[in-house]
């Protein structure tokens, strides 16, 4: 169970990592929405877990967070993606392409045996 | 691994965040919920559903917050901050509790914190001198034939010898204290100077701060005179002026070449000066005449440094085989030896015993303090237990129940801790302003990183001490039983008043040790104070003259002085008598050199204190005649003496009134004894020795002091003195005219210190003990309140039901007293070098010690006892 929320977590932290260094600074409702667009909506993520991932990604440094005003004019906290954060992206692109690539003979393996 | 750190960080920040980032959290979840809301209008929601909606599809918002705060800090630094508030939050609903914890804990770490940097200055804090460890002071030791042992100052040819054949020896140097009249910048003032060779600075490791230090040939005779200063002395006379190296200034009325500047005042370890600042350095020129003289001319002080890795028994070794020598070389039966004594054991030697009874003392204060917090927080468990409980039901652990309760006693401490070290920093400071007593080093006492350490550690201690078993005990208790009882009935049992009774007992064991030492110590004080002096103090001034200058190198001229001055002084209106002495009495000056009967062998030479007098003293400090007379001015050109009763029996034992015989003075000569007069004590505390008085003008000194009896207010005549004295030679150097009762009361000002300390340091601990039977015993009235009530309604009377509360209430007190007089009168075993004409087993102060106690005990079990019996029965019977 709790690996599971592991691998949870720290996939939903690679997605936000992502969206933001893809389309800069965003505030949380509006990560979550398009964390959830970009996956076609066949992901739904719960919004309560995203903000401690948020913290923690700001506590390691890979993002930075500022209050400011959204689309309709009502205050909210802005993360945006630093530095650091996006080296932490790049190698984390790169592992996760290595353990799916890695995850996915193991499946073509399986599939010639049957 | 960075990221890592960089989060641990974080967090930590994040366990101190406070309440806006708790606002932030909030506002920041609203808003989303708000944008949720929003987009679900715009997707056609009803406007009414849509933050219904919105809330559903966020998810509860609590356990979301609740998730990112264990994110936020770190779970063991939020359950200490936990705590903090806990406790916080405990001592301001305890107002009162608190108020008297920090305060009495204020006063015990105060207390500590200031008795410690004065252990810490004067017994702890090596000296300033280079690797001070291997610097000795060296005294001989003359065993005469008969084997009596006398340590005496050193001989030079002695010394010069030991730094010679000693291979263990790095230096050897000799020392000749005086005082020296410098006259720079206004009044002149007479300056404490020392002699010194060349060596002398290196031996220390004393680097001068300007010029250099001596050279041997300055220590020969004809020599040019040079001087080195003290860098406070050049600071403070000179201006701190550099271009006075090379110049000349006047030392004792003649031309000196300045040649140095050392960081000072020193402080030599040098026998009988301990407390002397040296500021003048001259070198030390030795006649050809001392240096001849093998045996006698022990004048003067010595220090050597030992070389690296050799023991003081190696050196003193060696230094013994060359002492033999000595009388071996003129055939003489006396044994020569020599001592060494560590530098820093001279300094503190007098002061240490005293300084570890006052640390013991008040660390005995500071233990009942605590005792009495403790005592104080168990009482309060009862009302605790069912907050215990609940806590306990609801899933706290005893493990941090215990912690929490002992954060709060940590608190306590702390504040105390914090108040106590402002208060020994203001008495440590007060200490140095104020203080005129001779205790070593004392002028370096401050609140130093030991110091701040030592009241850290200290504070910490105490509150885990009176925390510890208060906490303990409470998390002890069985939350079912605790929750069933009502409140008020919860008790902590026979058990629990027995650990109380026991805390007691070891407070009145404390009180009653501290009490006997302090009676002893006081008592002592008292006795010293009244003992018979010899003399009376009354009305009485003195002031010190040095004749020093070159104006008065010949005895004729300070003679002359003297001569001149007397008279003038005995006719100033309101002056009953006059006169001058060598060294004043009770200031444990002492000069010893022999008498004997024409013609008696070395065995029946007797060392008596030798002081020269003008023949006014003996009226002027109003010393009985007991046979003869005083010298008289027509004594002039003929050999006199007086002698003390014990001196003059030593040369004639059978001879009832000997006055009129004659014997061989300490220069060799013949006198008649004209007078024999009371003993007068040379210090308070040892018997009068037994002393020859000579008449001034047989061997005019150069140090005298002026004493002068007035019919009226002494102060009067003050004015007077200075300007008969100023009139007399404008450039003498004056001393303060004090009072002869004001150097009486030098003698033994650290000895009342010490002993006020020791006094206030007793009453507390009896007013706390006093609190803690009081606390015991009316809270055990208050449990049995229920069976007193019963006693009553059965027919018990009121001075029953006092006696029986009385009685068990100091149970306690006696065991504890039992223990503390037994502890007390071992201690006072320990000090009893400190005790002055009182047995350390005194029966009287025990008796009075106990009295006291027990007075004390049954006053406080009295008032809540009457308080008991004073209660309706009824009242009693229905409190339950």
């Amino acid at each position: 169970m709790s690996t599971k929320a592991e691998v949870w977590q720290g996939t939903l932290a690679l997605m936000v990592l992502k969206t933001l260094n893809a389309l800069g600074p965003q505030h949380g409702y509006g990560i979550a929405r398009r964390v959830e667009q970009t996956s076609g909506d066949l992901l739904s993520i719960n919004h309560g877990t995203l903000y401690p991932v948020l913290l923690k990604l700001e506590q390691e440094g890979a993002i930075a967070s500022e209050w400011g005003v959204s689309e309709n004019n009502r205050r909210a906290k802005f993360y945006g993606i630093t530095k650091a954060g996006q080296k932490q992206l790049a190698s984390e692109v790169n592992q996760w392409a290595q353990a799916t690539e890695i995850v996915a003979r193991f499946l073509a393996l399986k599939g010639a045996k049957t | 691994m960075i990221r890592t750190l960089r989060r641990l960080w974080n967090r930590t920040g994040g366990s101190f965040s406070g309440h806006r980032r708790e606002s932030d959290l909030t506002e920041e979840l609203d808003a989303h919920i708000q944008l949720l809301a929003e987009d679900n209008i715009r997707r056609g929601v009803p406007p009414d559903d849509a933050l219904r909606h919105a809330k559903l599809q966020f998810g509860s918002v609590e356990s979301a917050k609740e998730s990112y705060r264990d994110q936020r800090g770190l779970p063991a630094l939020d359950a200490i901050g936990q705590d903090l508030r806990y406790a916080f939050r405990w001592i301001r609903k305890n107002p009162g509790f608190a108020a008297i914890a920090i305060l009495s804990l204020g006063i015990g770490i105060g207390a500590n914190t200031a008795i410690f940097s004065l252990v810490n200055t004067v017994l702890l804090k090596p000296l300033a001198y280079q690797d001070p460890d291997r610097v000795f002071t060296i005294r001989e030791v003359v065993f005469d034939s008969r084997g009596q042992r006398s340590v005496t100052p050193v001989n030079p040819v002695h010394a010069r010898e030991w730094a010679k054949h000693c291979p263990s020896l790095e230096q050897v140097a000799l020392m000749g204290a005086s005082t020296a009249n410098v006259i720079a910048g206004g009044e002149p003032a007479s300056i404490p100077a020392v002699d010194v060779p060349h060596n002398f600075f290196a031996l220390f490791g004393v680097e001068p701060i300007l010029g250099r230090p001596f050279l041997p040939e300055e220590e020969k005779e004809g020599s040019n005179p040079v001087v080195i200063l003290s860098e406070s002395l050049w600071r403070s006379r000179f201006s701190a002026d550099r271009s006075l190296i090379g110049r000349s200034i006047l030392v004792d009325g003649q031309n000196h070449e300045v040649v140095g500047i050392v960081p000072g005042p020193l402080r030599l370890p040098y026998h009988g000066q301990t407390n002397a600042r040296f500021e003048i350095f001259r070198p030390l020129v030795l006649a050809q005449e001392e240096l001849s003289r093998i045996m006698g001319n022990f004048n003067y002080g010595a220090v050597l440094r030992v070389k690296r890795g050799v023991s003081a028994e190696q050196a003193l070794a060696e230094i013994n085989v060359v002492q033999a020598r000595f009388p071996a070389q003129l055939g003489r039966k006396e044994d020569l030896k020599a001592t060494l004594i560590p530098a820093h054991e001279l300094f503190v030697g007098r002061a240490r015993l005293g300084l570890w009874v006052l640390a013991a003392a008040v660390g005995a204060v500071l233990l009942i303090v605590c005792i009495n917090l403790a005592n104080l927080l168990l009482s309060r468990i009862a009302s605790r237990s069912r907050e215990a409980a609940i806590r306990t039901a609801l899933g706290a652990s005893r493990g941090r129940q215990f912690r929490m309760v002992l954060t709060e006693s940590l608190m306590l401490a702390v504040c105390g801790g914090a108040l106590g070290l402002l208060l020994a920093s203001w008495s440590v400071q007060a200490l140095v302003a104020t203080t005129n007593l001779d205790i070593p080093r004392l002028e370096e006492l401050r609140v130093d990183s030991n110091v701040l350490m030592f009241a850290f550690c200290i504070t910490l201690l105490t509150g885990l001490v009176f925390g510890a078993l208060p906490a303990w005990r409470l998390t002890r208790n069985d939350p079912q039983q605790a929750l069933r009882a009502g409140s008020h009935t919860v008790t902590e049992g026979r058990h629990g008043l027995r650990v109380r009774e026991g805390l007691i007992s070891v407070e009145v064991a404390l009180s009653a040790a501290l009490l006997i030492v302090a009676a002893l110590l006081t008592s002592s004080l008292t006795r010293l104070l009244q003992v018979d002096k010899g003399f009376d103090a009354d009305r009485v001034l003195t002031v010190d003259i040095g004749l020093t200058g070159s104006l008065y190198a010949e005895a004729a001229h300070r003679e002359n002085f003297f001569n001149r001055i007397l008279p003038k002084i005995g006719s100033i209106p309101g002056v009953q008598a006059s006169g001058v002495v060598t060294y004043l009495p009770t200031l444990g000056q002492i000069w010893n050199d022999p008498i004997y009967l024409e013609g008696a062998p070395r065995e029946s030479r007797y060392p008596v204190d030798n002081r020269y007098a003008s023949p006014g003293y003996f009226r002027t400090m109003n010393i009985a005649i007991r046979a003869g007379r005083a010298f008289e001015e027509n004594d002039r050109g003929r050999g006199v003496a007086m002698l003390s009763a014990r001196a003059a029996k030593l040369l004639w034992p059978t001879d009832p009134n000997p006055v009129g015989r004659s014997f061989m003075g300490e220069d060799d000569k013949l006198k008649t004894l004209v007078g024999i007069v009371a003993e007068v004590r040379a210090e308070l505390h040892n018997e009068a020795p037994p002393t020859a008085y000579y008449p001034y003008w047989q061997r005019a000194p150069d140090v005298v002091s002026l004493v002068v009896r007035t019919t009226g207010d002494p102060q009067t005549a003050v004015g007077a003195i200075r300007a008969t004295l100023r009139g007399e030679d404008a450039q003498l150097p004056i001393d303060t005219i004090r009072t002869m009762e004001e150097v009486v009361d030098r003698s033994v000002a650290q000895r009342r210190f010490q002993i006020t300390l020791m006094a206030v340091f007793a009453a507390s601990a009896l007013l706390v003990a006093s609190l803690g039977i009081y606390g015991v015993v009316s809270y055990s009235v208050a449990r049995r309140r229920n069976e007193i009530g019963i006693r009553m309604a059965l027919g018990a009377q009121r001075s029953q039901l006092l006696g029986l509360i009385v009685r068990q209430g100091m149970a306690p007190v006696l065991v504890g007293l039992a223990a503390g007089v037994a502890a007390g009168l071992m201690l006072s075993r320990a000090i009893r070098s400190l005790l002055f004409e009182v047995q350390p087993a005194d029966p009287l102060t025990v008796a009075g010690v106990t009295g006291v106690l027990l007075a004390v005990g049954v006053s406080a079990c009295l008032i809540p006892a009457r308080r008991a019996a004073g209660t309706d029965a009824i009242a009693a019977l229905r409190f339950e």
